[in-house]
């Protein structure tokens, strides 16, 4: 199975899964970033104020 | 009826997304219900907990129902029920009766090892990682999106919420009902049915490679979901001087910056999730097996290999938490939970990039057990994180005394080049159960 998985081209649903995938660690990294800029210049945490 | 994979994932998905959604809910208005009914402190947090509760005997059920009677039937089911009783708990008046509604509208959760099974049962072995890490990696982010939009859609309005999350889960379960098929082919399905029985089940359970994947969930979903009840206690205590020093003087402020770092956490080990499916399903493209012990030969070997990692890493990141914390460094402590985030994400991507292909007559039966036990861990490690005489020092207990023999475990189960599921407690007794048979 190993070997067929090697060779077997991915059918064209995985690579718009695969897109779907980064756009979500961009998310995930977006809105971390943002919400510890926040709340380390003591602004309140996303997505509110103090 | 004429349909496709991806047709039949994105119904997963978005009926779990919905089931998320509806699952943590009540948390996301405790606040409002608290004010409306007076609740005390104590109250609030019994009806905070009571999400957990259906988890894991639910789980265990749901997973027999969805290889039993299918997915669609069985995601409809919980849908229907859920959003029913979520109807109802819109004109409830009485508290007792609304908390009641809260716990059953709560089992939404269980309807995770259902999707899993649907998936299971459509896609190939080469791309099932990626396939069961966008199923579950973005349904999980409903937890975080209703947190974030209910309060600021609904306000203090908590019954028209009740009442919406009610009426789309209707509308989800009849297009479930209506598109959803159960699997990609009628012997597949055949397969599932057959096997739902108590000897499967049991078989199942008794396995040591099954056991080790379900301590390897406990590791990390069970870990993710304890986090995110304990990690804003855990901030407002261990770092309150650093919060103060950072301007958050009042109440308010200390809850809105402790929330933030704990939400941090959640949002990585949900998001980052079908990247860990990606990279299961990339492992076992080049087949990469780098780990000593762990079988190499085996087809989906490299896939064993990377939930191993993941495991490590887990471990590490909980021993680099409490140095984080005994150092008293808030940033170095965010920093290394960013990180442990996505680890945890590593180690719930990877599980579950596993379980259809070692048990795939036993794809509902194996989620249940493997998915469903393991949430347990969301109620043991903030005991023990509560119970150190050093907050900080929880997580290295845990790393040291449930952490390193899981994973020691993990490596012993996953050692067997041939069949690993043949192995087990009471082999002699039990023997293979008879109508089919768990090789790939």
């Amino acid at each position: 199975m190993q070997n067929n998985e090697q060779q077997t081209p991915h059918e064209p649903w995985y690579k718009y899964g695969v897109a779907f995938i980064f756009l979500e660690m961009f998310i995930a990294i977006a809105v971390s970033v943002y919400s510890l800029y926040m709340a380390f210049n003591g602004l309140g945490g996303f997505p509110g104020k103090h | 009826m004429k349909t496709h994979k991806v047709e039949q994932l994105v119904i997963a998905t978005v009926g779990f997304f919905w089931c998320f959604l509806m699952w943590f809910s009540t948390a996301a208005f405790s606040p409002s219900i608290a004010n409306h009914y007076n609740l005390s402190l104590a109250a609030l947090g019994l009806l905070a907990s009571s999400a957990i509760w259906m988890a894991p005997i639910g789980r265990i059920i749901a997973g027999w129902a969805a290889d039993r009677f299918g997915a669609p039937r069985t995601f409809a089911f919980i849908l229907a029920v859920c959003g029913l009783v979520s109807i109802a708990s819109a004109y409830t008046t009485d508290y007792d009766i609304l908390f009641i509604e809260r716990v059953i509208v709560a089992i939404a959760g269980v309807s995770f090892v259902v999707g899993i099974q649907h998936v299971a049962q459509w896609f190939e072995p080469g791309e099932i990682g990626t396939a069961e890490g966008l199923y579950a990696g973005t349904g999980n982010v409903g937890a975080g999106v209703g947190a974030l939009l209910l309060p600021r859609i609904f306000g203090l309005d908590y019954q028209a919420a009740f009442l919406w999350l009610g009426v789309i889960a209707l509308v989800i379960a009849a297009w479930y009902l209506l598109r959803g098929e159960a699997a990609k082919h009628d012997k597949v399905r055949a397969t599932a049915r057959q096997s739902a029985d108590l000897r499967g089940t049991v078989y199942v359970w008794t396995r040591y490679i099954a056991i080790a994947l379900m301590l390897a969930y406990a590791m990390s979903f069970g870990l993710e979901i304890a986090m995110n009840a304990w990690l804003p206690g855990y901030f407002t205590r261990g770092f309150h001087e650093a919060l103060l020093a950072l301007g958050f003087t009042s109440i308010a402020g200390v809850q809105i910056a402790a929330g933030t770092f704990a939400a941090v956490q959640s949002f990585t080990a949900s998001l980052f999730r079908p990247f860990s499916g990606f990279m299961s399903d990339l492992f076992q493209r080049r087949g990469w097996t780098p780990l000593p012990m762990i079988a190499r030969t085996l087809p989906y070997a490299p896939r064993l290999h990377w939930l191993a990692i993941s495991l490590l890493l887990i471990t590490l990141s909980m021993v680099a938490l409490t140095v984080a914390g005994l150092m008293n460094s808030l940033p170095l402590s965010v920093m290394v939970l960013v990180a442990f985030g996505v680890f945890v994400s590593f180690g719930t991507g990877g599980t579950f990039a596993l379980v259809p292909l070692l048990f795939p007559n036993r794809p509902g039966v194996a989620a249940g057990f493997i998915g469903g036990v393991s949430t347990a861990g969301g109620i043991v490690y903030p005991l023990v994180f509560a119970h150190t005489a050093n907050i900080h020092m929880g997580y290295l207990y845990i790393a040291l005394f449930m952490f390193i023999p899981f994973t020691l475990f993990y490596f012993w189960a996953a050692r067997y080049e041939h069949h690993p599921e043949d192995h087990g407690i009471g082999d002699g007794l039990l023997g293979r159960p008879k109508p089919v048979a768990d090789k790939a």
